[in-house]
């Protein structure tokens, strides 16, 4: 048989099993169900937005109402105010009285700090229309008042909080299925006739793929539709925040190589039923302070060295760096370091966990400590 | 033919295997024995690979074993050794599958293990469902599916009721008569004295005593003789050398004489006594035989 064949069947195998404990597909459903809910959550606590918009006179006529038509499909409302000069128009957007000041004269629309896209869309489609002018052109050069403002939003915080604990808590989920599976395998000597037939890290091998594409799945879907609505708008947040959600896709597939390996490792060295969860333990403390000091150091300072080099290091990376590109953005090079020193660690920890688990998996008798582990993977 | 070789293999302090070496041919049936942690189960999966030796060999048919081998080679651990919440009929296709069969012939074979072993209205159930004896009957049969060159089976037999026993000695022999070599392990000496031709004896790690059943009982040291009395004394028993008695019942002495010891003359003391009306005389049963090499 050839290796994959034999990691296809062990793998197949993993994910019939796995459906067929319904606990999969409910929580998919759940999860999507969330997502989709918040959507609906995001409507009601935002039923319709007024923007304040004052123009510096002279205003030509409809101007009002050609801004109520473009603001309709955002379900937004503007409330229009004549100002007489520039400068007062500059002195109410920075006393925070109004949102924007469009001065037709010279076609921009000016914000505070931060250029509302929704609104100078609004205000770009309603100038054209009165001018009658025709698309594509712009009508109005957007500009701020201000220095744009480095600090994160609301959204792009609540999106980096939620995408790293939608990783922390998948990894955690499909990582104690490899472990348990590991343990039952072992416990009830089914991993016997299995290893009589294929080698251990083809089992090895097809469970953590059998699993980690189930929770691939589930990931994808949830982080994917949660993407997709980001960046469509529905949520009223940058759509660009929608890239930075699907990071967890390709992420949760990192992470996952990474622990489930490790997990599957602490299981082979149990050997009863009863230890899978003490033995998991040391993988999940981990996984959990990986995201700790993952979020004491974003929340701090997304730019320091220490939120750099979390976003790089191996065991912190897949929970870093998606929350991270949501709050601050990762340049690609260090997007394209921290895949490479993770997928390091991955071949690393396969060539050491791998033979500790083959040993370990076959030894009956007490739990071996982790020294007594590794003495074993170098003897052979 | 499958060799073992020497084999040896040290857990820490206790040498697990010293010097185990049998064969067992193909059509034969062996039964493997021993006082429990002689080495059974560690010789079994020394077969499978799941053992690393320190010493010796297994080869079949004068090839070393390897992963291609054992494909063809069924193995039937003593514990449940399959997956409790798969359903029964699936679990046997995977591991027909694991063997190297194709989807299609796999269906094929599980389907006709279960219905010949009478379980084909429980396919669809999980293990954990099935009763302890349907249970080991799912086990046999992800064993048997892909038609193996070689059987091994440890304690197949422990637990069941007379007519499940009866039962599966059958298909083991049917086995045999396939072409298969068969190699259990078993603590019911009478049941395999009853139905394998060759055991393989096993103490403290070292194969005591191997080979025909019954030329191992003739070059036995001992002898067992059987007499049927009528009227002899309460106490009364022979007293010739090299005679001792084993059991008293009924009247019946039961002898273990060694083999040097002439039957007449115990049937003549007998005879002095009181009425003999029974008197046999022969090999020792295979439990004596096993007492016999293993108190040793």
């Amino acid at each position: 048989m050839t290796a994959r064949q034999a990691i296809g069947l062990v793998a197949r195998r993993e994910i019939r099993e796995r459906l067929r404990s319904r606990v999969f597909l409910y929580s998919t459903v759940l999860l999507l169900a969330l997502v989709g809910g918040s959507t609906a959550l995001t409507a009601a606590l935002h039923p319709q937005k007024t923007y304040r918009v004052a123009v510096v006179a002279p205003v030509q006529t409809g101007l009002d109402a050609a801004l109520q038509r473009a603001a309709k499909p955002f379900s937004a409302n503007v409330k229009l105010q004549v100002l007489p000069t520039e400068a007062t128009a500059r002195a109410q957007l920075k006393a925070k009285t109004t949102d924007a000041v469009v001065i037709l004269a010279s076609d921009r629309i000016l914000f505070r700090a931060n250029v509302d896209t929704k609104l100078a869309a609004i205000a770009d489609t309603a100038v054209r229309a009165v001018r009658r002018h025709l698309p594509p052109a712009p009508e109005l050069t957007p500009a701020t008042l201000e220095q744009p403002k480095a600090k994160s939003s609301d959204a792009e915080v609540l999106a980096a909080m939620l995408g790293a604990s939608m990783l922390l808590a998948t990894l955690a989920v499909y990582g104690q299925w490899v472990l348990t599976g590991v343990v039952e395998e072992k416990a009830n000597r089914v991993v016997e006739v299995i290893l009589a037939t294929i080698r251990p890290r083809h089992l090895l091998a097809g469970k953590v793929i059998g699993i980690g594409l189930l929770g691939l799945a589930q990931v994808a879907l949830v982080g994917g539709l949660a993407a997709i609505l980001l960046a469509t708008g529905v949520f009223d947040a940058p759509a660009s925040l929608g890239w930075s959600i699907a990071l967890i896709i390709p992420w949760f597939a990192l992470g996952f190589a990474l622990y489930a390996v490790a997990y599957a490792t602490v299981g082979a060295i149990a050997s009863r039923t009863q230890d899978a969860n003490s033995a998991g333990l040391p993988v999940t403390y981990t996984l959990v302070a990986a995201f700790f000091l993952g979020y004491v150091a974003l929340t701090v300072d997304a730019n320091s060295t220490l939120a750099n080099l979390l976003t790089i290091f191996p065991l912190t990376a897949p929970l870093v760096l998606p929350a991270r590109s949501a709050l601050v953005g990762v340049p690609l090079w260090e997007q394209a370091l921290a895949v490479a020193t993770v997928v390091v660690s991955i071949y690393g920890l396969i060539r050491l966990a791998g033979r500790i688990y083959a040993t370990a998996l076959l030894r009956s008798g007490p739990p071996l400590d982790i020294r007594a582990a590794l003495r074993l993977a170098r003897e052979h | 033919m499958l060799t073992l070789s020497d084999l040896r293999k040290r857990f820490g302090p206790v040498q697990a295997l010293d010097s185990c070496s049998f064969s067992v041919e193909r059509g034969r049936m062996l039964g493997f024995l021993g006082p429990n942690g002689a080495g059974k189960t560690t010789t079994m999966r020394a077969i499978f690979g799941l053992v690393e030796l320190d010493e010796g060999e297994v080869r079949w048919d004068d090839r070393p074993v390897g992963l291609e081998e054992r494909l063809r080679f069924g193995y039937m651990p003593e514990e449940r050794g399959l997956y409790p919440r798969m359903p029964v009929e699936e679990q046997v296709v995977y591991f027909a599958r694991l063997h190297g069969m194709t989807a299609a012939a796999a269906r094929a074979g599980a389907s006709r293990w279960l219905e010949r072993l009478g379980l084909a209205d429980r396919a669809s159930a999980k293990l954990e469902e099935l009763s302890h004896g349907n249970q080991q009957r799912a086990q046999l049969a992800a064993a048997l599916v892909h038609e193996p060159d070689l059987l091994v089976l440890d304690e197949p037999f422990a637990g069941l009721d007379p007519v499940a026993v009866e039962t599966l000695a059958e298909l083991l022999r049917a086995e045999a008569a396939r072409g298969a070599a068969v190699l259990f392990s078993s603590h019911q000496l009478e049941l395999v004295d009853h139905i394998c031709e060759e055991v393989a004896i096993i103490d403290h790690g070292r194969v005591v005593a191997t080979g025909d059943i019954n030329t191992l009982k003739r070059r036995s040291a001992q002898r067992q003789i059987t007499v049927q009395l009528v009227g002899a004394p309460a106490q009364w028993s022979p007293h010739a050398a090299g005679v001792e008695l084993v059991q008293r019942r009924n009247g019946d002495l039961r002898l273990a004489v060694s083999a040097d010891v002439d039957p007449s003359e115990v049937l003549a003391e007998a005879e002095h006594t009181a009425q003999v009306v029974g008197f046999s005389y022969g090999p020792p049963t295979l439990s004596e035989l096993f007492l016999e090499l293993v108190a040793k």
